[in-house]
């Protein structure tokens, strides 16, 4: 047992198998013995739980927000619908039914399994335009298109009424073979084991990099699109489920089944545990199904006589929904990230019954790498009008550490980003040549994406850090091992714990990013860098915002952390101490051109270098 | 031609209120980054105060257009000070939602209070009224919305570009912080853009009611959605593209109902919203959007 709970996916299904529990029995403990309108009650609630867990596998990992998910719902209802209702039904509420969809009658179950296919066909189709927009956490195209496609299909539904029945929409007797609550439950517990695993997953981890910070997420390697496709599709795959049973159990889908009241209610449900939680999910689910029974059964008092209140008023319809549209107000005002933000039961199955961790074995340094060299060439950047590089470039061999340095606006950055994909260059190339077994090999790296870059082997920092806030330490870790571990050779590598050992950061690792101070956040930055194995480091300002004592102590630990890797360092800085302290080789950027090159003391001596960081005027005055 | 000139008319008419909304819709996103989906709520409440003072107190249209107008502005600015003040430079996220939630908020209070039947009131009688020009048929509101458009635009255009309301407007609409750096007090600026934006809804409202002469909890919903979407057309943020957004959009309605086949007509929303989708999955950024590099 205790071995179960301490490993990872053991873990996870044990607390899946918990919450499930919890859920079930506490409604069937609701149903017992009460009317029989207790019993609908819960099996609502436990649809509306696998529909909100379908919901927040796609907006928890992504944070994209989807007005767009119960269109899902909508197709996937309505096609349940057309293919279970028994075929005299059909002929007589839409008898032209076109696609000779009129002489199809299968069971309940089939029915349900062609509309997932249908539906997850749907959400391909709309998952690549998602992507074509360049869907990011909170980017409102992407938001947008979901509702276009939630107003597409409640259009669809109402107007096409040879399909869909029109307002009235289509009803049916319900047939036998999911009328027992067991299909209910399977879909369930399927949905948060899915949801629970797919959170922990190698692409539901980079999902959550990508919503965390999309630009960090690629220059970590993270092709954000590709998890915002499996999130949406496994999303969409159970909303459907939950859609059909939904249908069945009401026995019959009109527009208005999955439009803006279904959404308001299940996003509402979605946020308040915590929408980057399953066990958040559920929990809104069982708090919301709670308020809601309470304000109805308060609503259904009559009051008899008497003068027109203000009770009266409240109690009229409506009051539903004022509750659910204040609870989402009032928690995106106060806790926005929900009760439980992104806790499991298995976090504390883990830490109440699991083995303590043990302290990982300290970190040796990797053998010397095969020699690879980083050049560009002749880099020019124009951004509009105003030129940022004119011909730079710079060489570095894996076996160095090297410098950039220059006054603001040098483009010591630009140059960097030229590297790392993230600016094109106007002209100019810069290549990657690593020994391979047929000699050297170069490899273009200017015209690639980020994630091709960092893939290829050019892991990068950047100047105003870029964490992924939301996640702990060793997640901020371990997605870079997890794109290591795909795409970087070798197979000895150091693993999170060894490295956060390495950087002082082993005591930290289960808190959030966003709470670390300056000094750890600079720290974790740079072990997340070295964690994706890279062939070298670069660092935009590491010591920027530091104490002098703090940067000479950066020194070291640049040092060690690339030799425990393996890796060469280019290092951009402002600070003249740190820089000659940590590099072998300089080079001075001033308005976009290369102005020297060499060790720290040529640069230290070099007239053109003071120039620059003293200004001309000044060299003549000490003269 | 004639056909063309006829639907440009009406399509301008039609996508007139469109622009005055996604204009609003863009100064609030300038100021806030957050795409308000309670702006049509400002209609919602203009439309119950429209059916408040003609149909219960009598009162003439001339006499309750102003009311309308200060019934937008002033709701607007207290959504501002009871909602979107306390989430100010949240995630995007956040904002959406909560946006989201004063939506249906306000939707469900109209329906706890006054139900969620349709109100009628009567619509001023020159509104259904036809100028007959050779084979043209120039409905007389399409001329006196255009043309307070037209107004209002340039009014606005004068407030933006010449007044220190407006400059610091834009100031904060391109970098809030350097913006505030530089003595443009938050509050204030943000206060000032739920103003306009409901100033810009009120004159809308005042056009979009004399059009329907109805009242009911949903009545914003329609205008909403397109206003954000003609917001987003045009580049989102950008108040320019969000009135060229606004009057393609309408155009681009009217087009569609008349080339759309017969039996597709009524679901010209439904094939309006796929185009448009179409058009995002293809132009995320909108149609004016200026690219500004991302500081890294």
């Amino acid at each position: 047992m205790r071995g179960l709970l301490s490993n990872r996916v053991g873990s996870q299904l044990a607390g899946s198998a918990v919450l499930f529990a919890v859920l079930v029995l506490g409604g069937l403990a609701y149903a017992s013995g009460g009317a029989p309108t207790r019993d609908i009650l819960v099996t609502q609630m436990l649809i509306n739980a696998i529909m909100v867990i379908g919901l927040q596998i796609y907006i928890g990992n992504t944070g994209v927000l989807s007005f767009g998910h119960m269109g899902f719902a909508a197709i996937s209802g309505y096609a349940f619908a057309l293919l279970a209702t028994s075929v005299e039904r059909k002929a007589r509420i839409v008898p032209d039914m076109p696609l000779g969809l009129d002489g199809v009658s299968l069971k309940p179950v089939v029915a349900a399994a062609a509309a997932i296919v249908i539906t997850v066909v749907v959400g391909l189709v709309v998952g690549l335009g998602l992507a074509r927009s360049g869907a990011k956490s909170g980017a409102v195209a992407a938001t947008v298109i979901t509702l276009a496609l939630l107003f597409m299909v409640h259009e669809v539904g109402g107007a096409y009424a040879d399909l869909t029945g029109g307002r009235n929409g289509i009803s049916f007797s319900v047939g036998r073979g999911l009328d027992s609550r067991l299909w209910v439950f399977l879909a369930l517990i399927g949905a948060i084991v899915l949801a629970r695993l797919f959170k922990s997953s190698r692409i539901g981890r980079m999902a959550q990099a990508a919503r965390e910070d999309d630009l960090a997420a690629r220059a970590m390697g993270i092709n954000p699109a590709r998890g915002q496709m499996v999130a949406l599709l496994l999303s969409v795959a159970v909303i459907s489920v939950a859609a059909s049973l939904r249908v069945f159990q009401l026995g019959s889908v009109a527009p208005s089944t999955f439009f803006f009241d279904y959404t308001l209610l299940t996003l509402v449900m979605l946020i308040v545990g915590g929408r980057n939680s399953i066990a958040g999910s559920v929990l809104g689910v069982a708090l919301m199904t709670v308020v809601n029974e309470t304000t109805r059964h308060l609503a259904d008092v009559e009051i008899d006589g008497g003068p027109a209140d203000i009770l009266d008023i409240l109690l009229r319809p409506g009051l539903t929904d004022i509750v659910l549209g204040g609870s989402m107000l009032g928690f995106m005002i106060f806790k926005a990230r929900g009760l439980i933000e992104d806790w499991e039961v298995d976090h504390w199955l883990r830490k109440r019954f699991g083995r303590p961790e043990a302290v990982p074995a300290p970190l040796q340094d990797a053998p010397a790498p095969e020699p690879a060299q980083l050049s560009a060439v002749d880099i020019t950047v124009d951004f509009g009008g105003f030129r940022a590089l004119e011909r730079a470039g710079l060489e570095a061999s894996n076996l160095e550490v090297v410098g950039l340095i220059g006054p603001n606006g040098a483009g010591k950055t630009t140059l960097l980003n030229v590297v790392t994909g993230l600016v094109e260059a106007t002209e100019g190339s810069a290549t990657l040549t690593e020994q391979s077994a047929g000699g050297p090999e170069a490899r273009t790296i200017t015209g690639s994406e980020p994630f091709e870059v960092a893939r290829a082997g050019l892991a990068r920092t950047f100047q105003n850090l870029r964490l992924f806030p939301a996640l702990t330490v060793r997640e901020n870790v371990n997605i870079a091992t997890l794109v290591a571990s795909r795409h970087r050779p070798g197979g000895d590598r150091p693993t999170v714990e060894q490295l956060l050992v390495h950087a002082g950061l082993w005591e930290l690792r289960d808190r959030r990013a966003r709470e670390l101070d300056y000094g750890n956040a600079r720290r974790l930055e740079l072990v997340r860098a070295a964690a994706l194995s890279p062939v070298y480091i670069l660092l935009d300002e590491p010591t920027s915002g530091m104490s002098n004592v703090e940067s000479v102590a950066m020194i070291d630990e640049v040092r060690a952390l690339a030799s425990a890797v393996g890796a060469g360092v280019v290092v951009i800085d402002h600070d003249l101490a740190f820089i000659t302290g940590v590099c072998d080789r300089i080079y001075c950027l001033d308005q976009g051109r290369v102005i020297a090159a060499g060790t720290p003391e040529e640069i230290h001596a070099d007239p053109q270098v003071q120039a620059a960081y003293l200004g001309a005027t000044a060299i003549t005055e000490t003269r | 031609m004639i056909g063309l000139l006829q639907s440009l008319i009406d399509g301008l008419g039609r996508g007139s209120i469109y622009a005055l909304l996604a204009l609003g819709i863009a100064v609030i996103f300038g100021v806030m980054h957050m795409v308000n989906f309670a702006h049509g709520e400002l209609i919602t409440v203009s439309a119950y105060v429209a059916f408040g003072v003609i149909v219960t107190a009598g009162w003439a249209w001339w006499a309750a257009a102003p009311l309308i107008f200060v019934a937008a502005v002033g709701t607007s600015v207290a959504i501002e000070f009871v909602a979107f003040r306390w989430v100010r430079g949240s995630s995007d996220f956040t904002m959406l939602l909560t946006s989201f939630a004063v939506h249906f908020l306000v939707q469900a209070i109209f329906v706890m209070t006054m139900g969620a039947s349709v109100r009628s009131f009567p619509r001023p009688d020159w509104a259904d009224r036809v100028w007959s020009v050779g084979d043209l048929n120039i409905q007389v509101i399409d001329v006196v919305v255009i043309g307070a458009t037209a107004v209002t635009m340039a009014v606005t255009v004068y407030l933006l570009q010449r007044t220190m309301f407006g400059i610091s407007l834009r100031a904060a609409a391109e970098d809030f912080d350097a913006a505030r750096l530089m003595g443009v007090r938050s509050n204030k600026v943000i206060r000032q853009a739920f103003i306009l934006a409901g100033a810009l809804a009120g004159i809308a409202a005042i056009f979009f009611l004399m059009r329907t002469g109805q009242a009911r909890p949903t009545t914003g919903l329609s205008p909403l959605l397109k206003g954000i979407l003609a917001a987003i057309i045009g580049g989102l943020g950008n108040m320019q593209g969000a009135v060229y957004g606004g009057l393609l959009l309408g155009v681009s309605e009217v087009l569609l109902r008349s080339w759309l086949p017969e039996d597709l007509v009524g679901i010209t929303d439904g094939v309006v919203f796929a185009l448009i989708a179409l058009f995002f999955i293809f132009r995320p950024q909108g149609l004016l959007y200026v690219r500004s590099a991302e500081r890294v």
